[in-house]
C-alpha cells in the first residue's frame, strides 16, 4: 500500500466524528508523493540543451517548434518558469498532473517533464517563434491563465491529439448528411472531442418518406448509432468519446427523446452513454404558463412549406402561424406542464436533459443577422452560429455550411485578482487561443474547418470564483459575491473585445461578416452606453484587487475602436465547467460553488481526497456547499456573469432528493425568467439514512 | 377452508413509526448491477494477484445474501406482526435478491464457468461460511409464531449478518477501489452496503422497538445471549478472515474492521459497544461514506441518481418572491 495514498485519506480520518479535517496530512501526502512516486521515476538530464535534444530526437517533442527558436532562449524560458518556485498545493494537483499531463516515457515508466517543463513547452509551441509572446505566456501560465486540457496536454508532443476537443455540428434531413456526419463524429471522437449534433431537423417516427407515410423511424435510432460511433471511436483506447444529441422541444419526437435516458427504459430505446439536451424557446415557458396543450410539429413539413429548416426559424415568432397553416401537420397535441414534468422526472433519475433556452441565447446573439444559434456543445457553454451543410450523392460535390470547433482556456480568478496587469493577462490569453484557432485543422470535417478559418472563434473562461471569494470572507450567493462577479466578468468582456479589436488591426482582418454583426452596427455596446456607475463598496474593491472597474468612458472609446477596426474574433468568452484544469491548479471549478468542502474524488486512477483550496478548519462556514447555496441566490450570480459573456456558461443546478419536480420546474422557469443560456446538468444529493431518521425522530 | 379474518395493510395510517421512512428511502436508491460497467475491470483483473482471494470474497458474500434473502428477511417478513414493516421486511428481501445476483454478474464478466463451478463448490465445503450461515439460519429457522422473543432473537441475528458480517468481505473491494483497482466492482459493493446499512438501522429500530417491552430480567438475559454470539461469530469471523486473506497479508487491518464493524451492529440493536476503538485503514473508511463519491459523469454510473418526487406545476410555480 502506498503511504501516500493513506495519508491523503487520513485528512477525513477523524471528520466525521470531531469535525475537524487533518490538512497536514495532505501537505504530507503531497511531500510523499514526490519523493516516493515521483522524485525515482524522473529522469535526470545535465542541463536544459541535453533534455530538449534527447526529448526531440527520441521523438517525443515535435523538431519544428523548437527550431524556431535560439536555444539561449530556451534556456532563459526555462529559468524564468523555474523562477517562480512553484509548488503543488494538494495531493490532488500534484498526482493529476503527473497521472496525467506530464511527458512520460513510452513504457509509462519514466517521468520526462515536470510542471514547468510543461508550461514552457506549451509556450513554445502556441507562441510559434514569437519569442515576446513566449515570454508572456510563461508569465500567464505560471500565475493565472491556464488553457484547456487538450491545449495544455498535447502542446508539443509529437505524439499527440488535437489541440481542440470541442465540437458541434448539424445534421440535415437526409440519408446522405446523417452518413456523413456519422463519419465525422467517428472522426472528431477518434481526435479525442467531445461532439454536440442537433437532431431537430430530422423528420419524426411515422413521417413519410417518398411521400409514403408511416415509414420514418424518428431521431431515436439516429441516436443510438451516434452513441454506438462515440463508443467505438475513442482516443486509442483511453478515453470513451462522448457525445450530446439535441431536440427542440417542439418535435414529434420530444417524449422518446426525453425518456431515452431514464435509467429503467427499454433497452432498444435506451440512451446509455450519449448525453441529450433539449432547445426550449420561450413560447413554451408561456404556453406552460397560461396551461395550455402544445402542438409538436414535423421539421418536414416545415422546409416543405417554407423552404427552412425546424433549426433555423424561431418558433416563438413563428409558432401560431404553423398552427393557422393547414399543410402542417399537428403531430401531436401535449399538456405544457405535464411535459415539462416529465422532463423534470427525467432529470431527477438520470441528470439528463440539458436545457438550452432558444430565445435568450438568440436575442442577445451578436451575430444574430449572420444566423441562428442553433444548439450548444457537450458542456452547454458553446452557442455559435451554425449553416447546415447540403450533403450531395457522391457525383455532386457537397456544400459545406459552418460548424464549430471551439478552443478553450480559464483565467484563474484568484490569481488574476493579484496580477499587476490584467490587460496583459487577458491579452496574453487572447493570443494563444487565437493560435490554437490558427494551427487546427480538421481536414476530414470540412464544414468544422472552414468555420474555424473563417470565424476564429475562441472561449475565455474562469475558474475559482468559490476559492477567492472565500479568501476575501465573502460568501457564495451574497450581493457582495454578485457585485464582484458581475464587476470581473465585465473587465474580461472589455479586455478580451479589446485584444481583438487590437489583433483584428494588426491582422488587417476581421472574422467573417464583421459588418453585418451587432458589433460593427455598435448595438452590442448600447448595455453599456448608459451604465449608471455606482459607488463600490470597500469590501467590493478589496475583493477586485488589481481588476480594473471599467467606466462608460472605456466603453464608448473602445465602441468606436471596434467599428473601426472590428475585431478577428466571431466569439470570445464562455465559460465551461472546468474539471481537470482546476485540479491541477488548485483551484474550484468554474464559477461554480463547490459540492463538497472535501472532495472524495473517484478517478479511474485512485479515490483521492481534495480539501478545497484555501480550506482552513476556522474558515469551513465560508466554504458553503453548493447544495447549501439557495438556488435563486446561484441563478442571479450566473445571471450576473452572462450579462458579460457573449456565448454562455455551463451552469450545473444542485438539488436534494427531498425535493419534488415542481420545485426544480421552479428553478429552471426562474433561471429562464433572468436571461440565462442554458443549464447544464441537474446533480442531486442523497440525504443519507442518518439525515432522515434523525429529523424525524 | 380456514375462516381467519385478513387484515389489507392501510398506508394511509402510520401503524408502525418509520416504517414509511425506510421504505422510502430504500426504493428511492434502487439499482441494478447491469448499470455498472464491470466489464472495464477486466483489464487489470487478468493480471491481478490475487484473483483467488477476491473470488472467494465474493463467492462468501453470495452465500450470505442468499441466507439472508431465502430465510432471514422472509421469515422475519412472516412473523412480524405489523403489516407495513412486513412490507418492509418484503422490500429488503428483494434487494437481498438483487444482491445475490450482483455477484453473479460480477463472476460472469470476470471468470471463466469452471471458476465458477468451483467457487460455488468451495462455498458449500468451506467450514466457516458454513459456521456462519448455521448459526445464523438456526435462529432465522427457530422464530415462532407470537413468540417475540424469537423474533427479537432473528432480527437481532439479521443486524449481526448485515452490519457486521458482511464486512470482512466488503473489506477487500473497497480496499482495491480505494486505490484505484478493480474500481467498478468496488462501485457494485459500495451500492449494496448503501442498502446494507439502511437494513441494519431499521432492523434494528425494530428490534429495539420488541426489546423495550421485554420486563428487565429478560432484557438482561437477552443482553448475554447476544454478547455471546456476537463472540462466537467474532472467533469465526476471526478464523475465516485468516483463510480467505492469508496471501494477501492483510488479515490484521481486516480484523479492525470488522471490530469496528462489530460495534456499529450493536448500537444499531441499541447495546454498547463491545470493542476498544481502533484505526481502521482510512481508504476502507472513505470508500463507505454514504454520501456518495463526487460523481464522474464521463466514467461511470455513479450511486448518486434516485427516484423522482412527482408534483404538479400549478400557476404558484410561475410565481417568485424576490
Amino acid at each position: 500500500m502506498k503511504t501516500y495514498l493513506k495519508l491523503n485519506n487520513d485528512v477525513l480520518n477523524r471528520y466525521s466524528t470531531t469535525g475537524q479535517l487533518e490538512l497536514e496530512k495532505d501537505r504530507e501526502a503531497t511531500r510523499r508523493y514526490f519523493l516516493e512516486y515521483v522524485n525515482v521515476r524522473l529522469r535526470y538530464f545535465i542541463d536544459i540543451e541535453e533534455k530538449i535534444r534527447y526529448l526531440v530526437d527520441e521523438g517525443y517533442y515535435e523538431k519544428e517548434f523548437i527550431d524556431m527558436y535560439d536555444m539561449e532562449f530556451i534556456k532563459g524560458l526555462y529559468k524564468k518558469a523555474y523562477d517562480y518556485h512553484f509548488r503543488f498545493p494538494s495531493f490532488m494537483s500534484a498526482s493529476k498532473f503527473y497521472d496525467s499531463y506530464a511527458m512520460k516515457s513510452r513504457d509509462g515508466k519514466e517521468i520526462l517533464e515536470k510542471y514547468e517543463d510543461r508550461i514552457v513547452i506549451i509556450a513554445l509551441y502556441l507562441a510559434q517563434g514569437d519569442t515576446e509572446l513566449a515570454e508572456r505566456a510563461v508569465e500567464a501560465m505560471m500565475v493565472a491563465y491556464q488553457p484547456a486540457t487538450p491545449t495544455a496536454l498535447n502542446s508539443g508532443k509529437k505524439a499527440r491529439g488535437e489541440l481542440v476537443s470541442c465540437f458541434k455540428l448539424s445534421m440535415d434531413d437526409s440519408m446522405n448528411s446523417i452518413a456523413e456526419n456519422i463519419g465525422y463524429c467517428l472522426e472528431l471522437s477518434r481526435l479525442g472531442g467531445g461532439v454536440g449534433v442537433n437532431l431537430t431537423d430530422l423528420r419524426p417516427l411515422g413521417d413519410p418518406i417518398k411521400g409514403i407515410m408511416n415509414r420514418a423511424s424518428g431521431v431515436i435510432p439516429v441516436a443510438k448509432l451516434l452513441e454506438n460511433s462515440f463508443s467505438y471511436s475513442n482516443q486509442l483506447g483511453q478515453r470513451n468519446g462522448s457525445g450530446v444529441a439535441y431536440l427542440n422541444i417542439f418535435h414529434g419526437d420530444i417524449e422518446n427523446f426525453i425518456s431515452s435516458k431514464k435509467p429503467n427504459a427499454d433497452d432498444k430505446i435506451r440512451l446509455a452513454t450519449l448525453s441529450t439536451g433539449v432547445i426550449i424557446p420561450s413560447i413554451f415557458f408561456e404556453l406552460m404558463k397560461r396551461d395550455k396543450d402544445i402542438v409538436l410539429f414535423s421539421p418536414y413539413d416545415i422546409f416543405k412549406e417554407y423552404g427552412k429548416r425546424l433549426s433555423e426559424i424561431s418558433m416563438t415568432e413563428m409558432y401560431y402561424e404553423l398552427l393557422d397553416n393547414p399543410n402542417i401537420r399537428k403531430i401531436k397535441r401535449l399538456n405544457a406542464r405535464k411535459l415539462y414534468t416529465e422532463i423534470k422526472k427525467a432529470q431527477f433519475e438520470s441528470g439528463y436533459p440539458f436545457e438550452i433556452f432558444d430565445d435568450n441565447v438568440n436575442e442577445v446573439h451578436p451575430l444574430k443577422s449572420i444566423g441562428r444559434v442553433k444548439m450548444s456543445n457537450l458542456c452547454t457553454e458553446i452557442f455559435q452560429v451554425q449553416h447546415t451543410s447540403v450533403i450531395t450523392d457522391q457525383d455532386e460535390p457537397n456544400q459545406y455550411g459552418l460548424d464549430v470547433s471551439c478552443n478553450l482556456g480559464s483565467i484563474d480568478i484568484h490569481a488574476a485578482s493579484q496580477v499587476m496587469d490584467f490587460e496583459r493577462l487577458i491579452d496574453t490569453a487572447m493570443r494563444l487561443l487565437t493560435n490554437v484557432s490558427l494551427m487546427t485543422d480538421i481536414k476530414n470535417v470540412p464544414p468544422v474547418a472552414k468555420a474555424n478559418q473563417f470565424m476564429h472563434s475562441v472561449g475565455l473562461g474562469a475558474m475559482n470564483l468559490h476559492g477567492h471569494l472565500v479568501t476575501q470572507g465573502i460568501m457564495y450567493g451574497s450581493k457582495d459575491s454578485i457585485d464582484f462577479i458581475d464587476c470581473f466578468m465585465e473587465a474580461m468582456n472589455y479586455y478580451s473585445l479589446k485584444s481583438s479589436m487590437e489583433i483584428a488591426k494588426e491582422r488587417g482582418e476581421t472574422f467573417y461578416r464583421f459588418e453585418d454583426s451587432d458589433y460593427a452596427s455598435g448595438i452590442y455596446f448600447d448595455q453599456y452606453m448608459d451604465k449608471e456607475e455606482n459607488e463600490l463598496s470597500p469590501r467590493l474593491l478589496k475583493t477586485l484587487g488589481n481588476i480594473p472597474i471599467i467606466t462608460q468612458k472605456m466603453w464608448k472609446i473602445l465602441k468606436q475602436d471596434v467599428m473601426q477596426y472590428g475585431l478577428y474574433h466571431s466569439y470570445r468568452l464562455a465559460i465551461p465547467p472546468t474539471g481537470s484544469i482546476s485540479y491541477i491548479r488548485s483551484c474550484t471549478a468554474s464559477i461554480a460553488p463547490c459540492t463538497e468542502r472535501v472532495e472524495v474524488r473517484d478517478y479511474a486512477d485512485s479515490r483521492t481526497i481534495y480539501p478545497m483550496p484555501h480550506l482552513t478548519n476556522e474558515n469551513t462556514h465560508l466554504y458553503v456547499e453548493a447544495y447549501d447555496v439557495n438556488p435563486y441566490d446561484l441563478i442571479d450570480l450566473y445571471a450576473a456573469a452572462q450579462k458579460h459573456v457573449d456565448q454562455g456558461i455551463s451552469m450545473t443546478l444542485y438539488v436534494t432528493d427531498n425535493w419534488t419536480t415542481e420545485r426544480l420546474a421552479k428553478i429552471y422557469i426562474y433561471a429562464w425568467m433572468k436571461g440565462i443560456k442554458s443549464v447544464y446538468y441537474v446533480r442531486q444529493r442523497l440525504q443519507t439514512l442518518e439525515e432522515c431518521v434523525a429529523c424525524q425522530v | 377452508m380456514s375462516s381467519l379474518t385478513y387484515e389489507a395493510v392501510n398506508w394511509n395510517k402510520p401503524t408502525s413509526e418509520l416504517a414509511q421512512v425506510f421504505w422510502d428511502q430504500q426504493w428511492k436508491q434502487i439499482w441494478f448491477p447491469e448499470e455498472i460497467a464491470v466489464s472495464k475491470d477486466v483489464k487489470q483483473w487478468q493480471s491481478f494477484e490475487h484473483q483467488d482471494t477476491y473470488k472467494k470474497v465474493f463467492a462468501g458474500l453470495t452465500l450470505l445474501d442468499t441466507v439472508q434473502t431465502n430465510i432471514g428477511m422472509n421469515h422475519i417478513a412472516a412473523y412480524a406482526t405489523d403489516l407495513q414493516e412486513k412490507a418492509v421486511f418484503t422490500v429488503f428481501a428483494a434487494f437481498e435478491a438483487i444482491h445475490a445476483k450482483s455477484y453473479s454478474y460480477i463472476f460472469t464478466t470476470l471468470c471463466t464457468n469452471t471458476e465458477i463451478d468451483e467457487l460455488f463448490a468451495w462455498v458449500k465445503k468451506n467450514e466457516y461460511l458454513q459456521y456462519k450461515a448455521n448459526k445464523i439460519g438456526d435462529i432465522y429457522n427457530n422464530i415462532e409464531e407470537g413468540n417475540s422473543e424469537s423474533l427479537w432473537k432473528a432480527m437481532f441475528a439479521s443486524v449481526m449478518l448485515e452490519s457486521f458480517l458482511f464486512y470482512s468481505g466488503f473489506f477487500y473491494p473497497l480496499y482495491l477501489g480505494g486505490q484505484g483497482f478493480l474500481r467498478n466492482s468496488a462501485e457494485v459493493i459500495s451500492l449494496i452496503l448503501r442498502d446494507e446499512s439502511i437494513h441494519g438501522v431499521a432492523v434494528g429500530f425494530f428490534a429495539q422497538n420488541i426489546f423495550k417491552q421485554f420486563p428487565k430480567e429478560k432484557q438482561d438475559e437477552l443482553k448475554v445471549w447476544g454478547y455471546e454470539l456476537l463472540l462466537d461469530l467474532y472467533q469465526n469471523e476471526m478464523q475465516y478472515t485468516d483463510d480467505v486473506y492469508a496471501e494477501t497479508g492483510l488479515s490484521p487491518e481486516v480484523k479492525a474492521y470488522i471490530r469496528y464493524n462489530a460495534n456499529k451492529a450493536l448500537m444499531n440493536v441499541g447495546f454498547e459497544a463491545m470493542f476498544p476503538e481502533e484505526e481502521v485503514n482510512p481508504i476502507v473508511m472513505n470508500g463507505i461514506r454514504n454520501e456518495g463519491s463526487t460523481y464522474d459523469f464521463f466514467s461511470q454510473k455513479g450511486s448518486t441518481y434516485a427516484k423522482a418526487k412527482v408534483a404538479p406545476i400549478t400557476d404558484e410555480t410561475f410565481h417568485f418572491n424576490r
